[in-house]
């Protein structure tokens, strides 16, 4: 489904990516764990090309998708992504921000769109909240819309950069409830996450990234139990606690 | 229920005010006019019959002004765009683009010129440079200077054309070149406030530039500028009296100066002046401060209603 390879990225003389490889495959969750600054979040963003990567290969179903003449708009409506500061439409009510992408981009006729708006509101559990502001709602109740705006792109996979920890406490359960419901829906999901119970019960694979590289990748109990490298177990232990 | 008293009773007291403010307004104006017509002997019929002239010069400084501002918007807003765009020396882009192409293996393109990078590029380095200069310039430089030289211009180059035709283009030019100048400097504030994730999560639900620009960026960039664009364009309505220069323009300070130093009606003149400038002024406040309330969106510029805040 989702397959990178030898990925690199520089901003200017930092080099963020040094030779990523990983593959995703359809209706898996992978889990993307690290220390901040290790390049997770541009990894994420070197998959839909929010950020360019300067060498390797993005392919989405086995098409390269970072060349020259493969438009950024089409890749990023393939993958959906949800930011760790959410970033609703500050302008837009909770179902505007989910039609948005429908009625611009997909070119959805407008009430069709808001049928499916709330149909999709009310599957994160905020059917009641789609003419609240952002600023009406909760953190955990923004990121809710904001999956719900991904989600409305019907993308084929989605991308989660630490989507849970912008979050108070008491709010982090709602979020990873409605994504741990989207994976046994089968949606292939990326998810860059410090939550080591989203992702034990719903993740197959974690990959731990440090500093640019991937340092190890393995199932769950591996990763957190007995982790072959030092590093992973020196990381683990600080998140574990 | 109680909500529903409560949003009448303030809309009521709300009207209150309103009349409560034209009544003070009008009453010190109509005092201001008696003490004057008391003291320095203000021919009142001179106002009662020509104040209709006034206003008729008064609806050319209002169509010049409402022109160039307009016109001025389109231009303030693209070089402000243009003056908020981040980007990069072009020498820098090639690299970055062999080294995308290099790696691009089943490409095929690796080492090809990259004239598209380059367009792209170039035109937006190329106009931030020159929406720049123009800024430099425009601010750098009087306005009275500015209704001159377009004036100049326009005699040079057309110089059979009618003159008071001549004094409005070359207002209407410097008034709209101006205001430009200025308004790209408020969009350009207005754009680079809306938060940068908001344009992420606008190109991560696919739309283009474009799009981002009009359904995310410049709907929250509008409702944050509309208090410095008001300000413009009331400087803009009383800088249009420079356009007195070019004295073929009958408007309203042009047509006040003429009836005060020609027909020699000083004070009348001015008062009816200065009445009328305010009568536009402070209407167009209050319909802004009106369009402001009713788009007003919670988490977004001013918060409070102005009773909450006493």
């Amino acid at each position: 489904m989702i397959r990178v390879e030898d990925l690199q990225k520089h901003f200017g003389s930092l080099h963020v990516l040094k030779g990523i490889d990983l593959e995703v495959q359809k209706g898996e969750v992978l889990v993307i764990i690290g220390p901040s600054g290790s390049g997770k979040s541009t990894l994420l963003r070197c998959i839909n090309l929010l950020i360019e990567p300067d060498g390797g290969r993005v392919l989405l179903e086995g098409v390269q998708v970072n060349r020259p003449e493969i438009k950024r708009e089409w890749v990023r409506e393939q993958v959906g992504m949800v930011f760790q500061s959410f970033n609703l439409f500050t302008h837009l009510t909770a179902l505007q921000n989910v039609t948005l992408g429908p009625i611009r981009v997909l070119e959805e006729d407008p009430e069709k769109a808001a049928v499916r708006g709330r149909a999709l509101l009310s599957r994160v559990g905020l059917g009641d909240k789609a003419d609240a502001y952002p600023a009406q709602l909760s953190g955990g109740q923004q990121q809710r819309v904001a999956i719900a705006r991904a989600l409305a792109m019907n993308p084929k996979a989605m991308l989660f950069d630490e989507p849970t920890s912008a979050l108070d406490p008491e709010y982090i359960r709602e979020v990873l409830d409605v994504m741990a419901l989207l994976a046994r829906d089968g949606m292939t999901m990326i998810v860059v996450t410090h939550e080591m119970g989203f992702a034990s019960n719903v993740a197959r694979r974690i990959l731990f990234i440090d500093a640019g590289k991937i340092i190890e990748e393995g199932a769950p109990e591996e990763i957190f139990h007995s982790p072959r490298e030092e590093r992973t177990r020196a990381f683990v232990s600080k998140i574990l606690r | 229920m109680a909500r529903n008293t409560d949003i009448q009773n303030r809309r009521r007291m709300r009207i209150f005010d309103t009349i409560a403010a034209i009544v003070v307004t009008v009453g010190a104006i109509l005092y201001l006019l008696d003490t004057l017509a008391i003291r320095w002997g203000l021919n009142q019929q001179y106002i009662a019959t020509r104040y209709p002239d006034y206003l008729k010069a008064a609806q050319v400084s209002l169509y010049v002004t409402t022109i160039s501002y307009f016109v001025g918007m389109g231009i303030g807003f693209v070089l402000g765009w243009a003056r908020s765009v981040h980007t990069l020396p072009l020498a820098k882009v090639i690299e970055v683009y062999r080294r995308t192409t290099a790696a691009a293996a089943d490409g095929g393109r690796a080492g090809m010129f990259p004239i598209r990078a380059i367009l792209v590029h170039g035109v937006k380095y190329y106009l931030k440079r020159i929406a720049d200069a123009y800024v430099a310039i425009i601010r750098g430089t009087p306005l009275f200077v500015q209704i001159i030289f377009a004036w100049s211009v326009i005699i040079t180059y057309s110089p059979r054309m009618d003159l008071t035709l001549q004094g409005l283009l070359a207002g209407i030019l410097a008034l709209t070149v101006n205001t430009g100048g200025y308004q790209s400097e408020i969009f350009r504030a207005g754009i680079t406030t809306v938060h940068s994730g908001q344009v992420e999560a606008a190109r991560a639900i696919g739309l283009s530039r474009w799009g981002a620009m009009r359904h995310v960026i410049l709907p929250q960039a509008v409702r944050l500028v509309i208090p410095p664009l008001t300000n413009e364009y009331i400087g803009l309505l009383k800088a249009s009296s420079l356009v007195v220069i070019v004295g073929a323009v009958t408007e309203l300070t042009t047509f006040g100066r003429r009836e005060a130093f020609i027909n020699f009606h000083v004070f009348e003149a001015f008062a009816l002046v200065t009445g009328i400038y305010l009568l536009i002024t402070v209407p167009v406040s209050k319909v802004v401060e009106w369009v402001e309330r009713r788009y007003r969106v919670p988490g977004l510029g001013i918060q409070q209603d102005r009773a909450a805040r006493v």
